[in-house]
């Protein structure tokens, strides 16, 4: 492989540590919890080092990390903090507040499930209604290019909403793999300084009023902001598209479209949907099956929120079946991605069977060999053989 | 694809090794993962690491279940941990040890290299950590790393004193490391352990508590407080699973009539 001097051998929270750095943030809040705590270390180290010029606050709790770095944001400092686990669900409350006040900050989250120390999506999927966009990612690289991206987006005048991006705790938190380290020229070029749009007096007009408590009594519809933090979801698809474009330009690395990346799909009969490190590890087992003649192929889902409905109903005529698996469930109902991928593709006509695989949830290993089982029965459900309705646990 | 796995001690240095080798073999065009296991492992207790090496990216995010090499930081590693488990028919164990492949009670259809690790960093860094010593002898029994690269990447580790004395390990490793030997000839030494993977702690004892039934008066004081859970109630006496005693001392401690003896593990 091409060897240069920007890379360099490290864990997936050093590179977290890296976005802090390279995006300038000025303001950095964070509690340490596992496996997110050597992500504070190292910006720790940095801000000592002179590295990174910011106020870093190590925060008595998350709950205060989040409201802190919000306000920190909404006074027009680019902000960053990042948790995990029980420190996301600590963060809860002030996180609607950072959305409501349609306040771009950026976080960083290493999954630590619910039911333990071990990484799935559950801490995540406990903040689904909080209105942020959250994005996945399965490599070192793609955390450190997601997190300079997701400023971008989140930034970006026809979003203005707080940005998750997020990794597999333990997998990635302690993994050490070559990174390449943007130059911070090449970033400052590419995410321009921030500005807050948020007027620091309180009769500055309806912006001023974001961060009030107070909607009654303005003369104004009550749903407004909800319409209006809806459309900047939709808006968000087109964004993170182009800011992916933009970083590919720039960058030489792209991630899909931003929002899924398909993976040897051409003249598949059946697709396999993953994310984050099973999406990884998917890879393989799609390589091992296709050089077996078998027709299937990867859809890597990257943004879970906004979620790529469009891009599910392009890809839905295509296929006779999708194998959907879900690091995650919501208990009573299924898998986020599952339940989102049917609600997607139910206009279309012509669409594919879709089947529901839960794995790896507590942290439980995702071998090569389960995702070519996977694969493998929803390639056999294209085919016209019998598939069971109900959930399949690897 | 080359994947090896590592055993070592939590505070060996396993994780840190594993980093200066992955760093040094990138140095030499390769692509790397270095995935250590994380638990709740303290000082002394057996863990694991694993090394993937590719000439290209690497995407396999699960764990190494069947390595083409293993490297064994701690000599007596062996015989608690089933060092070879998984290891391909063929394949070649690097163990910290002061005597030859074939007295190292590693049996099998493998290769066994040694080096003495432990007498090496006492010599060149004055402390028992083996992690940098068997690298330089990981280059001279794989050849797949230069010690060109191993020398800069300890010096991308450490800086100054620390780094010097880590290179000089590096360097008197490899000229005392020895040749890979045929060990198939060999019976597998028997392993006390089944489960690398079980939450069975006994290995991470120095000391066990004996419980005395005579002064025992049944007051679930040990009961409560034991961490793993590793203390049982049966008819009014408290009875330890040494399975899950990790010897922690808490029971011992906190015990109000002193019904527990802390007695030294022996070999």
């Amino acid at each position: 492989m091409n060897v240069s001097q920007k890379f360099e051998v490290m864990v997936g929270n050093k590179a977290v540590a890296h976005v802090a750095r390279l995006v300038r943030a000025k303001y950095i809040s964070a509690f340490p919890i596992t496996p997110q705590t050597t992500i504070v270390q190292y910006i720790a180290d940095m801000v000592a080092n002179g590295e990174i010029d910011a106020e870093f606050v190590n925060t008595e709790g998350e709950l205060s990390a989040q409201a802190s770095a919000l306000t920190a944001e909404a006074a027009g400092v680019r902000a960053f903090t990042a948790t995990a686990g029980p420190g996301l669900l600590y963060m809860h409350h002030p996180m609607h507040a950072t959305s409501n006040g349609r306040i771009p900050l950026v976080m960083a989250i290493m999954h630590r499930g619910t039911k333990g120390m071990d990484p799935d999506l559950s801490d995540m999927m406990a903040q689904r209604e909080t209105g942020w966009m959250m994005l996945e990612c399965e490599n070192g690289q793609e955390i450190l290019d997601t997190g300079i991206m997701a400023y971008k987006v989140a930034e970006d005048d026809r979003v203005r909403l707080p940005c998750i991006f997020a990794g597999d705790g333990y997998i990635l938190s302690y993994t050490d793999e070559p990174i390449d380290i943007p130059d911070q020229a090449m970033v400052d070029a590419f995410l321009p300084p921030y500005k807050s749009k948020i007027p620091l007096m309180p009769d500055q007009g309806e912006e001023s009023r974001r961060l009030l408590m107070a909607q009654w009594g303005v003369g104004q519809d009550p749903q407004k902001r909800w319409r209006d933090q809806q459309q900047a979801m939709e808006n968000a698809r087109e964004v993170i598209k182009e800011v992916n474009d933009d970083f590919r330009k720039a960058f030489g690395r792209g991630y899909g479209d931003g929002l899924v990346e398909e993976y040897r799909t051409r003249g598949a009969e059946a697709v396999i949907v993953a994310a984050g490190t099973i999406a990884s590890t998917a890879r393989v087992a799609i390589d091992r099956l296709q050089a077996d003649g078998k027709k299937v192929g990867l859809v890597k889902l990257k943004a879970f929120k906004p979620f790529p409905a469009d891009d599910f109903q392009r890809i839905a005529p295509k296929v006779r079946a999708m194998g959907v698996i879900d690091r995650n469930i919501s208990l009573g109902t299924g898998g986020w991605a599952f339940s989102e991928i049917r609600n997607a593709i139910y206009d279309v006509e012509e669409r594919p069977r879709t089947l529901q695989f839960h794995a790896g949830l507590s942290g439980k290993e995702v071998r090569v060999q389960d995702i070519m089982k996977i694969a493998e029965n929803t390639l056999k459900a294209a085919s016209g053989a019998e598939a069971s309705a109900a959930a399949e646990w690897v | 694809m080359m994947e090896i796995r590592f055993h070592g001690r939590g505070g060996q240095g396993a994780v840190t090794g594993v980093r200066v080798l992955s760093t040094a073999l990138y140095y030499d065009g390769k692509f790397t993962l270095g995935i250590p296991m994380y638990g709740t492992e303290r000082r002394g207790a057996p863990v694991v690491s694993f090394l993937r090496v590719s000439e290209g990216r690497i995407n396999e995010r699960d764990l190494v279940h069947e390595p083409d090499m293993v490297v064994v930081l701690d000599p007596l590693l062996g015989k608690t941990v089933p060092i070879t488990e998984g290891l391909k028919k063929g394949g070649l164990v690097l163990i910290n040890h002061p005597h030859g492949g074939l007295e190292t009670g590693i049996g099998g259809p493998y290769k066994v290299a040694t080096v003495d690790a432990t007498k090496v960093a006492m010599e060149t860094i004055g402390r028992p950590i083996t992690n940098t010593a068997i690298l330089g002898a990981f280059a001279k029994v794989t050849g797949i790393v230069t010690m060109k690269s191993l020398e800069e990447a300890a010096r991308h580790q450490w800086s100054g004193r620390i780094a010097d004395m880590n290179v000089k390990a590096i360097q008197r490793a490899y000229e005392v490391a020895t040749e890979p030997v045929d060990v198939s000839g060999i019976k597998a030494q028997e392993v006390k352990r089944e489960d690398r993977f079980s939450r069975n702690v006994s290995s991470w004892r120095l000391y066990r508590p004996v419980f005395n039934d005579s002064k025992c008066v049944g007051c679930r004081r040990c009961y409560i407080l034991c961490p793993e859970v590793a203390i049982v109630m049966k008819e009014n006496k408290a009875v330890v699973n040494y399975d899950f005693c990790k010897g922690c001392g808490i029971c011992f401690e906190e015990c109000p009539t002193k019904a527990i003896d802390w007695v030294q593990e022996t070999i």
